[in-house]
């Protein structure tokens, strides 16, 4: 656990050190550049609270591929599903009036239903055709974008629009704000909880768990393996659509072209440096909503693009999975030396 | 003779504390064939890798013809002249024979291209200067263990070197290959190459080599001359204390038939027979081995038996219920199997202990979960850990610690706790001891004798002819997927178990005396 | 007989980057690495190109910047997996998303526009009018007057047939794909295989790039790759290496492209630029189809 924590926090020290290093080579200053981004970011409520909303995506969709990975599914298909279940909430919030306190859980169910539909087609394609979902999710992710794009372009468009996006769904539909504070972190929340319970206490979890580590002895165990896939592939889509349909109700209220695919390999990319681990997923998904919510103070303050926060966080993802390997091999070594040198003496 | 090759000190540790080489000294002669034996994890096999540079030291130094040598790689040792064969033949599967003879060394024209002509020629003659019995042209996958064994031998021959190492040469081929390649190895010595050897089969040992090293622990017990020493001493020396090599079972009764194969027969995809009208019956009370060389249907019989995967055609039966169409969990409430790659189907070697022992006791026993099996109880199941612990003799830190911490020994104990504790009328036992040391093999025959005195039916497949004579009470023989003999343990011997093995049948008749 | 000729050089275009990419992932794939990096490769080799045909005002030195982009990327990919032993599959991941970024980046810092760059400043790769040969009627519009890229492609594809199957070269790489402990043993380290089957990756790579940037269209825009790095992957693995399977696979992928600008006539564009991945999922369901024949 520890040993999880150290390697972590060296990786993004690291990865800092590298980007200020890229700073400087530009002509920037780090400092400056560092103290505006996570002012930005951290600095008073307004920011933290727009860090934690933008995170909800990352963090669903980092859920999503954590437990996908650790369970053996290979579910590359979160940017898909976050579309669709973003189209089903929308969908469902354009043609279904009821009062909020029924509006807003119909929605989030819709959109858990497509993110888990999309990821339920590839489930079937590997269970009745042995195809690799690798491919087919990493496919229908195309797939998805254009058929959204689609969508919101000819029978969701909103005629009065200039650019291709949907009108604004029922007012019962919005999310509820306190302030700065809105209340899809409530549910991202909610829904953590519940899934950490899922993965850690129940039987359930416990199964793909162990079929993600060694399915073979799964299987022998008595695990029904083919059950546990297809829930699992349902369930990390559901996470998914979730998040695309938490960016619609939270956010624009509305489908627009370019809603949020980004979020999804970024959330990907969260569950590797996080090592599938739940928890370090959420953390890592704060972390990475901090830098993106202050790129765009970082820009006006200093005039460093924000596109430079997708350089960073590729690097330091790149810093800490390396680092987590090189830290085994250099506490080994160590190990092997004392040991030698104790035989010696 | 002369040394040609002198090591001092050696010393070498594995993470986390694992002292496999513990100063150890010793020395080889030009020309001799020279033995190093050692129960598992004695360090035998360690020492050959440090010398062959495939493993770095930690410490010590290594003499070559007077000089000192570090190798830092295989290419390195080949290069000076020693080359090693590994247990596990290092062949490429897709490549023909002399493909991979002269991988690394291939003779090339222009722009790289390979000259098929000049590779073939020398890749022949090779073959002819030592006689050995091999087609260039065959592709490895498609040639006996025996022939890969050789090839393996070639490809060092042909980069000339003088020292040979194998590494239980023996392991892989049956009774009846063993001999030709004795005289193989007589014959390379007697070319001037020096063999070494790595071996825990005293009786081969003792008629193949000149010189004899004892290793146990890390440390180097005594080298002796072959013709100076005997079995019981050689094993002595090996363990520490004096090893029975007597059977231990009691007499027993056997009960009603327990379990029962019934002309099970299994066609793969490709239209090979795997499994051939296979008959088979275990009683209560009863341990049936089934004796066989790797590869004629014991992996398809345990796969049909467990339900990974689906025979052609025929039953199974536990105390007359018909297992064949019933799915994994269902057979469970009646099979406990131990598998014979502990790794890879065996556990989960990342996950802790507890996790491990839970499998199918979460699933078939409503103390370990709530809420109609949705919920864990890990309380319940950390009480089972403990119980395992005591029950097995098991040495664990944390039962929270990760299942590969334990080691091997300890492992299997773990293993052996879950799926015996599941109360099931029958044992399926893959190669139990495969990998274990002389202490932990004693103690898993024991258990394995105490389930039979306590009325359960046990199946055992093992490579360990010697294993199986031990404790079986039938010996059942596997050829080319057909039982061709069943016979009373105190009716047969080693020669004529390994002849069926080999043969499919007996020197004289197929026959059956049950 | 027009449309016939435009279907069948559409689907030259097509194939083109997506058969030079794939070609690149052979290599790697019989060295025994999961490469997924080619998208992230392709994209930097694109990104450079437009970058060395600008400022160097010649197509040649585009390439020649294609290639170096792309080598770039390929080098961080070695440095991480070889050096490092990070794992493959993580490396190639984070390597895409670090290219969209840092293409995009540059794009902004460099050119200082967002989305796309076109301009009249970049050269573009020319086409190769071969004479006597376009003179021949139907045939002479394929064989001729294509991208010189293209050209270049069908050499690159007989160069690495010869490469794999007669070269020592091709021995000890496919060995080391088969059985890497095997090769180890033989005094040839896996590792210098492995890293020189990404250099050949990231070199082909980068010529798929530059084609795109320079060829295909003349400019660059965000994410301009739109996933064709994914379909050579598809491709690579649907065929188990086989180059000259790779040449057809690719083939049939450009022409999806090309049908689906055809198709833009009767369907909304969407539904057309789906073509490509629909056609990698029915590819797919035959080659699960006949893999699970076979098992059985």
């Amino acid at each position: 656990m520890r040993k999880k924590f150290v390697s972590g926090v060296l990786g993004i020290v690291v990865a800092l050190g590298l980007g200020a290093v890229i700073m400087l080579i530009e002509g920037f200053n780090p400092i400056t550049t560092y103290s505006a981004l996570f002012s930005y970011s951290l600095g008073g409520f307004y920011p933290l609270t727009t860090t934690l909303r933008n995170s909800v995506p990352l963090i669903l969709t980092g859920l999503s591929a954590s437990i996908a990975f650790a369970s053996g599914p290979v579910n590359l298909g979160q940017p898909g599903q976050l579309l669709i279940g973003a189209l089903f909430a929308t969908v469902g919030g354009l043609y279904i009036h009821l009062p909020a306190p029924l509006m807003i859980p119909l929605l989030i169910i819709l959109a858990m239903i497509g993110g888990a539909l999309w990821s339920g087609i590839a489930a079937l394609m590997r269970r009745f055709f042995s195809m690799d979902e690798f491919i087919t999710t990493l496919m229908l992710n195309m797939i998805a974008d254009f058929f959204t794009y689609w969508a919101i372009s000819y029978p969701f468009f909103d005629k009065t629009a200039y650019s291709p996006m949907t009108p604004q769904i029922d007012k019962a539909g919005w999310l509820p704000e306190f302030g700065n504070f809105n209340t899809n972190i409530l549910v991202m929340v909610l829904v953590f909880v519940a899934v950490w319970f899922i993965f850690t206490r129940f039987t359930a979890g416990y199964e793909w768990r162990l079929t993600g580590q060694n399915s073979i002895f799964a299987r022998l165990g008595g695990c029904k393996i083919d059950k546990n896939y297809v829930t699992v592939m349902l369930l990390t889509g559901a996470l998914a659509g979730l998040a695309g349909g938490l960016v619609v109700m939270a956010g624009p209220h509305r489908f627009l072209k370019g809603l949020g695919a980004n979020y999804a390999w970024d959330g990907v990319m969260i569950a590797m440096v996080a090592n599938n681990d739940l928890i370090g997923t959420l953390l890592y998904g704060l972390f990475f909503s901090s830098l993106q919510t202050g790129a765009v103070g970082m820009e006006l303050i200093t005039a460093v693009p924000s596109e430079f926060i997708q350089v960073l966080q590729s690097v330091i993802v790149l810093v800490i999975v390396a680092g987590r390997g090189m830290l085994d091999i250099v506490l080994d070594k160590t190990q092997i030396k004392r040991k030698a040198r104790e035989r010696t003496a | 003779m002369e040394t040609i090759i002198e090591m001092k000190d050696m010393i070498k540790v594995f993470p986390p504390n694992v002292v496999a080489l513990d100063s150890v000294s010793t020395d080889f002669r030009k020309g001799e064939i020279h033995a190093i034996v050692g129960e598992n994890g004695a360090g035998k096999s360690t020492l050959m890798k440090v010398l062959y540079g495939l493993e770095p030291k930690n410490g010590g130094e290594i003499l070559f013809h007077g000089q000192s040598v570090n190798f830092k790689d295989a290419g390195e040792a080949i290069a000076a002249g020693i080359g090693m064969v590994h247990q596990e033949i290092l062949l490429i599967q897709e490549y023909t024979i002399w493909e991979n003879i002269i991988l690394g060394i291939e003779p090339v024209g222009f722009l790289g291209r390979i000259n098929r002509v000049q590779a073939r020629k020398n890749v022949q003659a090779k073959i002819d200067e030592f006689k050995f019995n091999l087609n260039l042209d065959d592709k490895i996958e498609d040639i006996s263990v025996a022939a890969r064994q050789k090839v393996e031998i070639l490809k060092l021959l042909y980069r000339n070197v003088e020292v040979l190492i194998l590494d239980e040469p023996t392991a892989v081929l049956t009774p009846q290959e063993i001999p030709q390649l004795f005289s193989e190895l007589q014959r390379l010595r007697d070319n001037g190459k020096t063999i070494l050897f790595i071996s825990h089969h005293l009786d081969e040992v003792l008629a193949l080599s000149d010189r004899i090293t004892v290793m146990r622990k890390g440390k180097k017990i005594a080298t002796v001359e072959a013709r100076d020493t005997n079995k019981e001493d050689l094993a002595k020396m090996m363990v520490g204390r004096d090893v029975l090599f007597l059977s231990k079972r009691e007499a027993k009764q056997p009960g009603a038939v327990v379990f029962a194969i019934k002309a099970l027969t299994y066609i793969d995809g490709n239209k090979r027979k795997r499994l051939d009208d296979v008959n088979l019956q275990v009683k209560a009370g009863e341990i049936v081995g089934i004796a066989g060389v790797e590869g004629n249907g014991q992996f398809e019989l345990v796969n049909s038996i467990m339900g990974l995967t689906r025979p052609t055609s025929g039953q199974i039966l536990v105390n007359g219920k018909e297992l064949i169409a019933a799915d994994i969990l269902e057979r469970r409430k009646f099979v406990s199997f131990v598998s014979q790659d502990r790794s890879k189907m065996g556990a989960a070697v990342k996950a802790s202990i507890t996790e491990n022992v839970m499998m199918t006791h979460h699933r078939l026993n409503k103390q370990f979960t709530h809420w109609n099996g949705a919920l864990l109880d890990y309380r319940y199941s950390r009480q089972f850990t403990r119980k395992i612990e005591e029950q097995f003799g098991v040495s664990m830190g944390s039962m929270d610690n990760p299942f590969k911490s334990l080691s091997g020994g300890n492992q299997q104990k773990v293993i052996l706790g879950r799926e015996l504790l599941l109360d099931t009328p029958f044992l399926l036992l893959d190669q139990p001891t495969r990998g274990l040391d002389v202490g932990s093999i004693e103690y898993v025959h024991e258990i394995i004798l105490k389930m039979r005195m306590q009325d359960r039916a046990i199946l055992l497949i093992s490579a360990d002819l010697e294993e199986l004579f031990r404790i079986s009470d039938h010996i059942v023989v596997l050829n080319r997927g057909k039982i061709v003999a069943d016979l009373a343990t105190e009716k047969t011997n080693l020669e004529q178990v390994g002849y069926l093995m080999l043969e499919g049948k007996d020197k004289e008749d197929a026959k059956e005396i049950r | 007989m027009n449309i016939f000729i435009g279907l069948i050089n559409g689907m030259i275009s097509g194939a083109t980057p997506i058969l030079l990419a794939a070609l690149g992932g052979t290599f790697t794939y019989y060295a025994g690495i999961f490469n997924i990096a080619m998208e992230g490769m392709m994209l930097g080799g694109a990104f450079f190109g437009v970058l060395g045909s600008y400022y160097f005002n010649s197509w040649p030195m585009g390439i020649l910047c294609a290639i170096i982009g792309a080598l770039l990327m390929a080098l961080i990919f070695i440095v991480f997996t070889v050096f490092l032993k990070t794992d493959e599959f993580v490396t190639g991941i984070a390597l895409n998303l670090f290219a969209v970024g840092a293409t995009t980046y540059m794009l902004r810092q460099i050119f200082n526009v967002k989305g796309v760059f076109s301009n009249p400043g970049i050269i573009p790769i020319p086409h190769i009018d071969i004479p006597f040969i376009d003179k021949i009627p139907v045939l002479g519009d394929i064989l001729s007057g294509q991208n010189l890229m293209v050209y270049v492609t069908v050499v690159v594809l007989l160069i690495s047939v010869f490469a794999i199957y007669k070269t020592r070269f091709g021995l000890r790489l496919r060995a080391a794909g088969y059985n890497s402990p095997s090769l180890d043993s033989s005094g040839v380290r896996t590792s210098t295989m492995r890293i020189w089957s990404l250099v050949i990756c990231g070199v082909l790579c980068g010529l798929a790039g530059a084609f795109l940037s320079l060829g295909y269209v003349t400019l660059f825009s965000e994410n301009m790759t739109a996933g064709r790095g994914w379909i050579s992957l598809a491709a690579v693995i649907l065929v188990n290496g086989n180059p000259w399977g790779i040449a057809l696979i690719s083939l049939v992928f450009g022409f999806t492209d090309g049908l689906g600008l055809l198709l833009q006539k009767f369907l909304p564009n969407q539904f057309t630029s789906m073509v490509p991945y629909l056609a990698t999922l029915v590819s797919l369901y035959f080659y699960s189809i006949q893999k699970r024949k076979k098992s059985i």
